[in-house]
């Protein structure tokens, strides 16, 4: 009982820091993709893709967490509940890659395409989810395969999709503070 | 002879869909060299697609798009395989068993994705005439990254902290030569 308590633990710690690298690549996808190419460290940009990647990045991460379980039911009474979840997070590291090549493409390189980075990583999550839960069931299944791949093909698409109208929002942002800013120190007038 | 194309078909579309299992079966029968072939023509491909497009726009002329395909293939016959010589030497510092030519075949099979992206991307460049470098060449070398990550797991025994921090390695490196290559 002690032993099964140490090692719940232990998994709960890996869970912990897989989590924190988890969130640190999608914060690393949401700053490259949303940097201003005139001003790389522009503090409105690096926010707001801040904030949009670890959004993005939890939403993704709790549908397939979600879905997986939903296909999966037998696999979680037999290996429990936490089954899911680490294949979920092993899968995920699988983004690690893709964040450091984009993080390099941006500011090293000064490549502009990042859709192209986040849409390959996102789909890499997916095929490296069902490879872990292969592991965890002992064999491939390919309705396992399709529903990851499925699901990272959604996600992909939603992230090209939602990217063109999320990137005019920073200096709208930028631009409401520094009216805000500038009404208080007139003293609440626009003069 | 059919059986020889039956299983280079199953390969490269394998490595597209089932690249865990597929590097398994392939790297007992794939010769080291159908392997270099493959990354070589994937960046082929793709680098004749950036000369095409850059042709398309008048801005190079039709030598510049031969030149592009030649740095392409040069590319992907030398350069990859030194990259999976670097891939090796890494993985023997983790006492690998992995011999030399199977990483480099590992690692040169996991563009058979990008090879089915360029020939797809020629192809809507030539008929369609569509600007295509980006599309089909980026899309096709970035996806190659999933199954080499899958490639890097599978030599290092499943190990993610020992594949992830490798995998990351050898995209930087993969990356910033593509980069050097594509300024030639």
């Amino acid at each position: 009982m002690k032993d099964k308590n140490k090692q719940t633990e232990i998994n709960e710690s890996g869970s912990s820091w897989k989590g924190f690298i988890h969130s640190l690549c999608f914060m690393a996808f949401g700053i490259s993709a949303f940097s201003n190419p005139l001003d790389k460290l522009n503090l409105y940009n690096i926010l707001y893709g801040v904030l949009v990647g670890l959004i993005f990045g939890m939403i993704f991460k709790f549908f397939l967490k979600g879905f997986l379980g939903l296909f999966n039911g037998k696999t979680k009474k037999e290996k429990g509940k936490r089954a899911i979840k680490t294949a979920v997070d092993n899968g995920m590291l699988f983004s690690v890659p893709f964040a450091v090549m984009l993080i390099l493409a941006t500011f090293v390189l000064n490549w502009s395409m990042t859709v192209a980075f986040i849409s390959a990583g996102i789909m890499a999550v997916g095929t490296a989810t069902a490879i872990e839960i292969g592991k965890v069931k002992g064999k491939q299944e390919i309705k396992n395969t399709i529903l990851t791949s499925g699901m990272s093909f959604v996600f992909s698409f939603a992230w090209t999709l939602s990217y063109q109208y999320l990137v005019k929002a920073p200096p709208l942002i930028e631009g409401g503070i520094a009216l805000i800013k500038t009404m208080m120190s007139n003293g609440g007038g626009i003069v | 002879m059919e059986n020889a194309n039956q299983s280079l078909f199953r390969t490269i579309f394998g490595m597209m869909i089932n690249p865990s299992g597929t590097i398994k079966n392939a790297l007992l029968s794939t010769k080291w060299y159908f392997s270099v072939a493959i990354s070589g023509l994937a960046f082929g491909l793709f680098f004749v697609q950036t000369g095409l497009d850059l042709y398309k726009t008048g801005q190079k002329s039709f030598g510049f798009v031969l030149l592009s395909g030649g740095t392409g293939i040069l590319y992907g016959i030398v350069a990859i395989p030194l990259i999976g010589v670097l891939l090796w030497a890494i993985l023997k510092m983790y006492k690998s068993d992995n011999d030399m030519k199977t990483t480099i075949s590992s690692f040169c099979l996991s563009y058979s994705g990008a090879l089915v992206y360029g020939i797809l991307g020629i192809l809507f460049s030539l008929v369609f005439g569509w600007k295509t470098s980006i599309a089909f060449g980026v899309t096709g070398v970035l996806w190659a990254i999933g199954p080499m990550i899958v490639g890097i797991r599978e030599m290092t025994k499943g190990k993610n902290g020992m594949s992830i921090p490798i995998a990351t390695v050898i995209s930087g490196v993969v990356l910033l030569s593509w980069s050097i290559f594509g300024n030639l």
